[in-house]
């Protein structure tokens, strides 16, 4: 779905570089941006949302944090609310995955399913996920689940747009 | 998966994981209960926003099917029962109607599919805060719902 999406930004990326240096970049900008604004808005500037979570207030456990912002679909403006599933590894690093199955986008549930503790599970058509977020193979989902990148605020848990995980 | 373009193409390469099948019910009426029927509307169409999302892989979130109130029993259950026959002939397990309009429940024996019905809540007078916790339960519930009735026909 977001296809698109990527496309356009990457359509910006190359222009930006080809034009080369701030000064056209600045000069373009603006042109650019009153031309496709609302396109452009969703993307600008890898946007983190702060979340009502404290950092420190993480476990070993998942927690789910719901976080709303404003997004824009072409000129409407509409809020959303997203979610993640959050917690601190061994290494005490912050783990956010997205709640998005991979297989078709449903949402799935952490330790939900009785015939799955600790487990990601998908009531859908029961995909399995272990804890860090990868699939079990078996399960209809082919790729691990989404990665949030976060940075802190304040002591706050801020996500940016969730990304696919390199490694398999 | 809703019917946009996008999802449709997802639902036509993936058809044999949709099974599901769900149809809200929207009642629409110009007289005194316009108020009613404009906030079962509204309420039934944010609920399925949200279940849609839940279950995008497993379900195909239809428009909404949108009657006059004052319609006959006749009429309505007539034009349901077209529904739920297409639905059949296209091989869905599973059909689900959502609602807020009392009035199904003594149509409901007329047809097959699981009529769910939820009473509408004043939204409008909540502030959000309030209002998404509230809708959120109301999603929880219609989830288990769901979960349990494909638990026992799996
Ligand atoms: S959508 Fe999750 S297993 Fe199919």
């Amino acid at each position: 779905m977001s296809k698109q999406r990527v496309t356009r930004r990457q359509f910006l990326n190359y222009t930006l570089t080809g034009v080369g240096g701030f000064m056209a970049a600045g000069m373009l900008m603006p042109m650019v941006r009153f031309a496709v604004d609302p396109v452009l808005q969703h993307n600008a500037a890898g946007d983190f949302v702060v979340t009502d979570k404290k950092i420190s207030d993480l476990t070993n456990e998942p927690v789910r944090v719901d976080f709303t912002f404003d997004q824009k679909d072409a000129w409407y403006t509409s809020e959303v609310t997203n979610t993640a599933w959050v917690y601190k590894d061994e290494n005490g690093e912050v783990i956010a995955l997205s709640p998005i199955c991979k297989h078709l986008g449903c949402t799935v549930d952490w330790n939900k399913d009785k015939a799955n503790p600790e487990h990601f599970y998908c009531p859908c058509h029961g995909g399995l996920y272990t804890k860090d977020g990868t699939n079990v193979p078996g399960t209809p989902p082919a790729a691990p689940l989404d990665v949030y990148p976060y940075k802190e605020v304040d002591g706050y848990l801020a996500l940016g747009k969730a990304e696919p995980r390199k490694e398999a | 998966m809703k019917w946009v373009a996008n999802d449709i193409d997802m639902y036509l390469g993936a058809k044999e994981y949709v099974d599901t099948v769900v149809l809200p019910l929207f009642p629409i009426s110009f007289g005194d209960d316009i108020k009613q029927t404009t906030s079962m509307t509204e309420f039934i169409s944010l609920l399925s926003i949200q279940l849609e999302r839940q279950f995008k892989g497993r379900i195909l979130m239809l428009p909404g099917y949108t009657y006059l109130k004052n319609n006959s029993d006749d009429v309505l259950v007539d034009d349901i029962k077209r529904w739920e026959a297409e639905f059949q002939n296209q091989k869905f397990n599973h059909v689900f109607y959502l609602t807020s309009d009392s009035d199904w429940r003594s149509r409901e024996e007329s047809f097959d599919g699981t009529l769910i019905w939820l009473p509408s809540l004043p939204l409008e007078s909540m502030d959000e805060k309030y209002r998404n916790s509230i809708l959120e339960d109301q999603v929880q519930q219609l989830i288990h719902l769901f979960v349990k009735k494909w638990q026992n026909n799996d």
